[in-house]
């Protein structure tokens, strides 16, 4: 894995070429990973995704919570080298593997001296470094993340905070001295909750490691997951963030995988972060909410919404489209009233359709986003996003809808809703 | 849309089986030319569930079935006026047909209640009482505006018997002419009767005597796969398209299991809906020729293989059943791909039967199809006896063992009917 650095101003974000193995093509960061649940994109199959959303090979963000089932199988596959992307459908991607999923919420506790618990469709499993390494020696993703305990958030006590950073420094040391038994590249975890000082102790201990150990750092434990991500408090984030990045050297990249709001994702852009995920994308779609946001400079001074919530019975008889002037499928040919009506009848085909919305929209977020970096105006896109033309500043949390379209609501023979 | 003069619905006959009584036709509607004999999806609440449009075009579906019960409640037909139809409102551009909501209130409903004014039934919603007479399905539809529509019907129960059944057929020919009267877009949409009549040769006889003579585009045959055994089921089937005419499309309702397809169109049905093919997707089930593999049974974990290796659909050229074991029923997006494959393979058998009646070599594909989907397992006696009255006789049981030792490699992943 190799990443070089193609632009840089200070708290106007960077640009760079991610290169993650040969024969495979550069991304270009800030990059948005596609999340996946079960090794699948969420409610989209391949085909659809490559129909409908985009034709470009993505970096495919996998998750060991929803996938650790597979591993067997894996196992079997990988013998005749065809890797873990071409087994969910999708030949020739890139793939990362996270162990937790940033779409959901994960349980606090179960954290054990030597065992890093995995919450799982089955339930809580327990993960030993020794477990994790061969999971990852069967599953082969192109880049892994260290096993870290990142069970903080910002209510978190000082004393579980400093936990964190010493399982994840005991866990790590395991993984180091056994990254040569995998041939993929590892990504030094940074934990620490919001505390400076933890913080720093987790960088000096990949610091600690010869600089070719590891090629890129993942930032966690600043929330757990799910919804949570949507509604933190970027006032308490980014001092924290903005001490660690100080700390770190230019030429690795840095993820802050969960699903940070539109305008955080820009703020911690703008203190030089570089590989996001789509959960907030997933998050916004399963809570029946359409991405209205608005990110062109050139935008008409009109007042944009965050997003377009489809459960709102004024949709009922509105026949006009998700977000006027966007060309994704969902768009072009379905309304609001129509989507309103797979809300209110529970059809799978709603959340279908607001994927392909939602994940439309925020790649071409992401291409604004690496554009106006080239062109040195993020401050000016994040101040578009903050405010939306508006006068004050907008509010992109999620709240949870009652009415998730679960497993339970899919008819008989879905397995009851788990978690 | 085509020029008024031409008629919402025209049918012709474009081969027919020498041996058989099956038939290929070319039904035009104003949506689409659909090719038959036809499979028709169900698509319940104005989608069919986990796929799009556009999915199914690539398949080649031309017909989609709506339900007029599950649309009237919701959106509900004021919607479904200003969005200027169900086409529009769900952005499907091919045909579209609607039952009468009269099969759901029966099904679904306990408090339904028959008399000679309609179906009065509880809402689920509000626990209003509502009443479905032939005029206000026949207006729902009209709103809805599908190619093809059906009269409200009186059913009962297919394992009822005595006087009740008789009733049914006679209310069912008077709901008919209110339905025909109540009809407001005869140039846009087709009426079809639906024959009804129990179990009983002279009712259906007399039933089918009397739907002729109104003036309509096509027939349904209703009121059976509802737990009637095969036996009285196909002579059922038998009797109407014997006396059916030729030149009208004839529509079974709710068949859809791939064995009682084929014998169906042996017996001169033109068209078929069912759920299955897509409920049984989403318990983690895809059809293949023997049958359906259950996907989630523990076999299929290592499994690398794909389906079925002939299919064409996105969900066999990119998956394997492995895969597929993992996600079934889990993940949201196996309802879609197992929905993509079932539904495809439900068109291309329909495909195949197509071709060979126009190739005029039905029987033998008939044959082929039976030894292929049975593998070692008898074929059912009804299976035997209504194709046999239809002149296809199927090879007897010692030489088509013969047959199966030689072929037992291949059909080691047997029929597994959950």
């Amino acid at each position: 894995m190799k990443f070089v650095i193609e632009s840089l101003t200070k708290n106007g974000g960077r640009l760079g070429q991610l290169h993650i193995k040969d024969g495979a093509p550069e991304q270009r960061t800030p990059l948005l990973m596609q999340t996946t649940k079960g090794g699948s994109i969420p409610c989209l199959s391949a085909d659809v995704f490559e129909s409908h959303v985009t034709r470009k090979p993505q970096v495919l963000q996998f998750t060991l919570s929803t996938i650790d089932q597979m591993t067997e199988a894996l196992a079997q596959w990988n013998r005749a080298d065809r890797g873990l992307s071409d087994y969910v459908g999708f030949p020739g991607h890139l793939n990362v593997l996270l162990l937790r999923d940033p779409c959901e919420m994960t349980p606090a506790g179960g954290n054990d001296r030597d065992i890093q618990p995995l919450f799982t469709r089955r339930g809580k499993e327990s993960l030993s470094p020794q477990r994790y390494m061969e999971m990852v020696a069967s599953l082969k993703p192109d880049i892994y993340q260290g096993l870290c305990d990142a069970d903080t958030n910002a209510d978190s006590s000082k004393k579980r905070v400093q936990k964190s950073v010493d399982r994840t420094e005991k866990f790590m040391q395991y993984i180091y001295e056994n990254k040569s038994k995998v041939e993929s590249a590892l990504l030094a975890p940074i934990v620490g909750g919001y505390n400076t000082f933890a913080r720093t102790q987790s960088i000096k201990h990949a610091h600690e490691q010869p600089a070719d150990s590891y090629g890129g750092y993942v930032f966690e434990g600043f929330h757990t997951n799910g919804l949570a991500a949507t509604t933190l408090d970027a006032s308490k984030l980014l001092p924290i963030v903005q001490h660690c990045v100080g700390q770190l050297e230019e030429g690795k990249p840095r993820m802050v995988p969960g699903a940070y709001t539109p305008l955080t994702t820009l703020e911690l852009i703008g203190l030089g972060m570089d590989l996001f995920d789509t959960s907030y994308a997933y998050c916004a779609a399963v809570n029946f909410k359409a991405l209205t946001f608005t990110f062109a400079q050139d935008a008409d001074a009109v007042v944009h919404v965050p997003f377009l919530d489809i459960t709102d019975d004024a949709n009922k008889e509105d026949f006009t489209p998700l977000l006027k002037k966007c060309d994704c499928l969902s768009c072009k040919k379905h309304t609001r009233a129509y989507l309103h009506h797979l809300y209110k009848t529970n059809e799978l085909l709603g959340p279908i359709l607001l994927m392909i919305h939602n994940l439309h929209h925020y790649l071409a977020f992401f291409e604004a986003i690496r554009q106006s970096i080239a062109s040195d105006g993020l401050q000016q896109l994040t101040e578009l996003v903050r405010r939306q033309n508006g006068d004050s500043q907008v509010d992109y949390g999620i709240a949870p809808n009652r009415k998730v379209i679960s497993k339970a609501t899919m008819g008989k023979g879905f397995a009851a809703a788990a978690v | 849309m085509s020029p008024r003069n031409i008629p919402p619905l025209t049918y012709k006959v474009v081969a027919e089986c020498s041996v058989s009584k099956a038939r290929a036709g070319l039904m035009t509607l104003r949506h689409s030319e659909v090719n038959t004999p036809v499979f028709m999806p169900v698509g319940t609440q104005g989608t069919l569930k986990g796929i799009l449009p556009d999915q199914l075009i690539e398949l080649n579906c031309q017909i989609l079935l709506g339900n007029t019960y599950h649309l009237g409640l919701r959106p509900g037909i004021e919607t479904l006026r200003l969005a200027g139809g169900l086409h529009k409102f769900m952005g499907w551009p091919r045909a579209i047909l609607t039952d009468s909501g009269g099969f759901q209130m029966v099904s679904l409903l306990q408090l339904a209640e028959i008399n000679e004014k309609g179906v009065n039934f509880r809402s689920p919603f509000d626990n209003s009482e509502c009443m479905l007479t032939p005029e206000h399905s026949i207006q729902i539809q009209n709103a809805i505006g599908a190619d093809i529509m059906m009269q409200l019907d009186d059913v009962v129960k297919t394992t009822t018997t005595g006087p009740r059944v008789e009733e049914a057929m006679e209310r069912t020919i008077r709901w008919v002419d209110r339905c025909i009267e109540a009809h407001a877009r005869d140039d846009d949409q087709s009426l079809f009767p639906i024959v009804q009549g129990g179990l009983d040769v002279p009712l259906r006889q007399r039933c089918v005597s009397a739907l002729m003579e109104r003036q309509v585009r096509g027939f349904a045959v209703g009121g059976l796969s509802g737990g009637e055994s095969k036996h009285d089921f196909w002579r059922m089937v038998d009797v109407c398209t014997d006396h059916l005419p030729r030149d009208k499309p004839r529509y079974l309702m709710g068949v859809g299991f791939a064995a009682d397809l084929v014998v169906c169109v042996a017996l001169g049905i033109d068209m078929f809906d069912c759920v299955f093919p897509t409920r049984t997707a989403r318990f983690g089930c895809a059809l293949v020729d023997s049958g359906q593999l259950n996907l989630k049974q523990p076999k299929y974990k290592l499994d690398l293989e794909p389906i079925d290796k002939q299919c064409e659909c996105s969900t066999c050229k990119r998956y394997t059943r492995s895969y597929l074991h993992h996600i079934a029923t889990n993940e949201s997006v196996s309802c879609s791909l197992l929905s993509i494959h079932n539904v495809a393979y439900q068109l291309r058998l329909m495909r195949s039967m197509r071709e060979a009646i126009q190739r005029d070599e039905f029987p033998k594909f008939v044959i082929d199809f039976m030894a292929r989907h049975f593998g070692k397992d008898p074929i059912p006696t009804w299976i035997q006896e209504a194709l046999k009255a239809v002149n296809i006789e199927l090879p007897p049981a010692e030489e088509k063992q013969e047959k199966e030792t030689i072929k037992q490699e291949k059909h080691e992943q047997a029929i597994e009917v959950s």
